[in-house]
């Protein structure tokens, strides 16, 4: 009985995936109302928060893009805030603050090394503006992607509002190209659905825009996380989106607010960051499941079904790659997985070259591996991602924090 | 309404609440801290656990990769499908000799028959042929003398012609006579009479010449009579002929059948030596084991078996190979589980639990241990 439940659900979350790509092709084609009304006159003031660990020159590089945005100067302003690297970020940041004197840009650091989350939060309190974006300190940002994100708040239920993450290396190496087609196809199609219904569960941090009323609201939230005592200083975007959802707000992103960053182009880096979002992910599944009796008439059944149904495929899927490997070890090294990712990744790269040739993959076969990482990424993320909630680093870039030794005074300006 | 409470509380309750407060905070903490040491013992516990099942599993799929020694033991059952369609080919082919058998000695009394036919046939042969023989003798002697004969005849026959040509002046001197009165008609009549006798003999001469040239044709050539004659030894020829095609086709299906039961026989003598039928009809436990072809080489009759715990180490004998069957056979393959080919062999088991063990080893050890 169990091994027939497990691939229901398994097949059930399998069909929602497939449902929601072919219904983000038909909303896309057919329904141009499911988009969002963008109303361009409405232009809140807005705080662009740019938290900030260990990024070195790129910090200056994406100040600049935000400093020719296509958005009135008075109107918007950068916070920059540090959290305690031991590179130059912090000097960097200084410098974007000498140079790009068109804009207001303000910088700040903790007073010690605190988590993404918490910076944001550091960095919120220096702001008065009505919309807050959060953005990666390693994107590229559009000139319009600031004018794109306040267009979407003239409704007034939207709570946040996330744009779509391009990818600026996709051809560095065969996993950047991977990351490529999966980005292009998740904005694209897989948020489609959940933008029609306004139910978006997760905006990437690296572009996310909210309230600032709501953002307030969220803040104690925030700094309150927590796993048994343990800051949480991770999936700060999947933990706004949710309590944005669960506070009656629409969310919504508009995939014509663009900005770039730069994927993993190592296995290691790679797999660090799956890593963290899945915690994310098994995280937010927890929350889901002791927060989803309570709202769960409040949510929209769409954003049920995606709260519930996307971790719950990333769980199940571990336990069908154990019971494949354990029962039928070859069975993914057969033909139909590996036609059908070329296939798709084929199809998908076609499209990305005719629509957004910027982030084109030289070569269409490569999403080919794509099967590989999922057998990998199904079979290990998971269980490393339950057995460390309690971890607490940036990720990525822990290591250079950790050799270093982290303990910086407070400053701003 | 907290605000109000902090704001009047009462002297006791001011003097314990914080006192309280910290204690809560001290076992919240406490709480969390245990929880917390819990869940890390148990994530690294389990961590590790992955891990080594990771490593497990790699090193048993890296194994049987490429391992040539294992085989997996199989238990046959008679009520298998497999051994039930092995029986009942069996049966059918027992069936097929009797049949074949019942045919092959129709079909050599039916030969038996046409050879006795076939004899008779042939023994009136040489009758015919001397009588045919003898009959041409006489006729090669007789003919010429008969076309002799014959000649003479016509001469003869001529003669008397010319003879008979002088009758037409004496027919007419009689009845000139008899008109003159000179003879009378009783005279005349006797002497006409004379006349036609001599024509009728001449008639009768020309007939015998006729008949005598007739028999000289048929005594110089080959007549109708000859031709029955020949036709009747034809007929007989065709005949025998015939009956030697018969026997010929009758004599080459025996031999056909003959084969065809040999090598029923062979293979059922083959079948019988099958896992299949030795498991349905012995009465003891036979063990055996699925060896994939590439594996061969390490079974062979007489090679020990080791059985493994946690499928390759710790190994120990438990008996040896003692037959190996031609067989093909199909197989999932234990670990991978996917499609392979081999054959089977019969193992004598010391231990029967082995015979449950999802591997064996032949010939050696695997790891050495």
């Amino acid at each position: 009985m169990a091994p027939v439940l497990l691939w229901l659900i398994m097949v059930v979350c399998l069909l929602i995936s497939v449902v929601k790509y072919v219904m983000g092709i038909i909303l896309k084609i057919s329904f141009p109302t499911a988009k969002i009304r963008k109303d361009y006159s409405y232009q809140p003031t807005v705080s662009v928060l740019m938290p900030c660990f260990n990024e070195g020159k790129t910090v200056y590089e994406t100040i600049e893009s935000i400093s020719k945005s296509d958005y009135p100067a008075e109107k918007f302003e950068v916070i920059a805030q540090d959290d305690c690297s031991v590179d130059d970020s912090y000097e960097w940041m200084l410098k974007a603050q000498r140079d790009f004197t068109n804009i207001r840009i303000r910088t700040g650091r903790n007073a010690q090394n605190s988590g993404k989350a918490r910076t944001v939060c550091n960095a919120m309190e220096q702001s008065t503006a009505e919309v807050i974006i959060s953005i990666d300190s390693d994107c590229i940002f559009h000139e319009d992607a600031i004018r794109e994100l306040t267009a979407c708040f003239s409704e007034p239920k939207v709570g946040s509002v996330g744009g779509r993450v391009g990818v600026r290396n996709p051809n560095d190496s065969l996993i950047t190209a991977i990351q490529a087609v999966i980005y292009y196809s998740a904005f694209q199609l897989y948020k489609i659905p959940e933008n029609w219904t306004r139910s978006v569960c997760c905006i990437s941090g690296c572009l996310f825009a909210i309230r600032r009323e709501l953002l307030q609201e969220i803040e104690p939230a925030i700094r309150a996380r927590n796993w048994f005592g343990v800051p949480v200083n991770q999936g700060e975007d999947r933990f706004l989106t949710h309590q944005t959802l669960l506070r009656g707000y629409g969310t919504y992103i508009n995939t014509d607010a663009l900005c770039w960053t730069t994927v993993p182009n190592t296995l290691a880096v790679l797999f660090k960051q799956q890593l963290r979002w899945r915690r994310s992910i098994v995280r937010d599944f927890f929350y889901t499941l002791k927060a989803l009796p309570e709202h769960v008439w409040k949510l929209h059944p769409n954003a049920v079904w995606t709260l519930v149904l996307t971790p719950l495929g990333a769980l199940v899927g571990l336990l069908v790659v154990i019971t494949t490997l354990s029962s039928d070890p070859l069975a993914w090294t057969g033909p139909v997985p590996m036609l059908a990712a070329l296939g798709i990744g084929a199809v998908l790269t076609w499209v990305i070259k005719r629509y957004s040739a910027r982030e084109a993959v030289a070569h269409p076969l490569a999403f080919g591996a794509y099967v590989a990482w999922s057998m990998v990424s199904s079979l290990l993320l998971t269980p490393l991602a339950l057995l460390t909630m309690d971890s607490a680093d940036w990720g990525t870039r822990t290591k250079q924090a950790s050799e270093a030794g982290v303990d910086v005074g407070n400053a701003s300006s | 309404m907290l605000a109000t409470q902090a704001a009047n509380p009462a002297p006791e309750e001011a003097k314990t609440a914080p006192a309280r407060a910290a204690t809560e905070g001290r076992l919240h903490a406490l709480h969390y801290k245990l929880v917390l040491t819990l869940y890390r013992v148990f994530a690294v516990a389990m961590l590790y656990l992955v891990l080594a099942g990771i490593l497990a599993y790699a090193v048993v799929t890296g194994f049987y990769a490429v391992s040539t020694s294992w085989a997996a033991p199989v238990i046959l059952s008679a009520s298998d499908e497999k051994a039930l369609a092995f029986r009942e080919q069996l049966v059918t082919s027992q069936q097929t000799i009797e049949d074949l058998k019942v045919d092959t000695q129709k079909l050599q009394s039916g030969v038996d028959e046409m050879k006795k036919h076939r004899a008779a046939l042939l023994a009136l042969e040489k009758p015919l042929q001397t009588a045919i023989a003898r009959e041409q003798t006489h006729n090669n002697a007789t003919g010429p003398q008969l076309r002799a004969l014959d000649d003479e005849k016509k001469t003869d026959n001529v003669k008397t012609k010319a003879v008979l040509e002088q009758l037409h002046e004496v027919e007419a001197r009689i009845n000139k006579d008899l008109v003159a009165g000179l003879i009378t008609k009783g005279d005349a009549a006797t002497q006409l009479s004379a006349l036609n006798q001599a024509r009728s003999a001449y008639t009768d001469s020309k007939i015998a010449e006729v008949l005598l040239t007739d028999n000289v044709l048929d005594k110089t050539t080959i007549g109708t009579s000859s031709l029955d004659v020949l036709e009747k030894q034809a007929e007989l020829r065709s005949e025998a002929a015939q009956l030697d095609v018969a026997i010929n086709v009758s004599e080459k299906q025996m031999q056909e059948e003959a084969r065809q039961i040999v090598r029923l026989r062979q293979a059922i003598t083959t079948a019988k030596q099958s896992p299949y039928y030795l498991s349905a009809s012995g009465g003891e436990t036979l063990y055996f084991a699925f060896v994939p072809y590439d594996n061969r080489a390490s079974a062979t009759v007489g090679a020990p078996i080791y059985d493994c715990y946690l499928n390759m180490i710790a190994c120990h004998k438990v008996g040896e190979v003692k037959q190996i069957f031609t067989g093909e056979q199909d197989a999932t393959h234990p670990i991978f589980k996917t499609q392979i080919r081999g054959f089977l062999i019969q193992m004598n088991l010391d231990a029967n639990e082995s015979a449950k063990s999802k591997t064996v080893f032949l010939g050696r050890k695997p790891l050495l241990f």
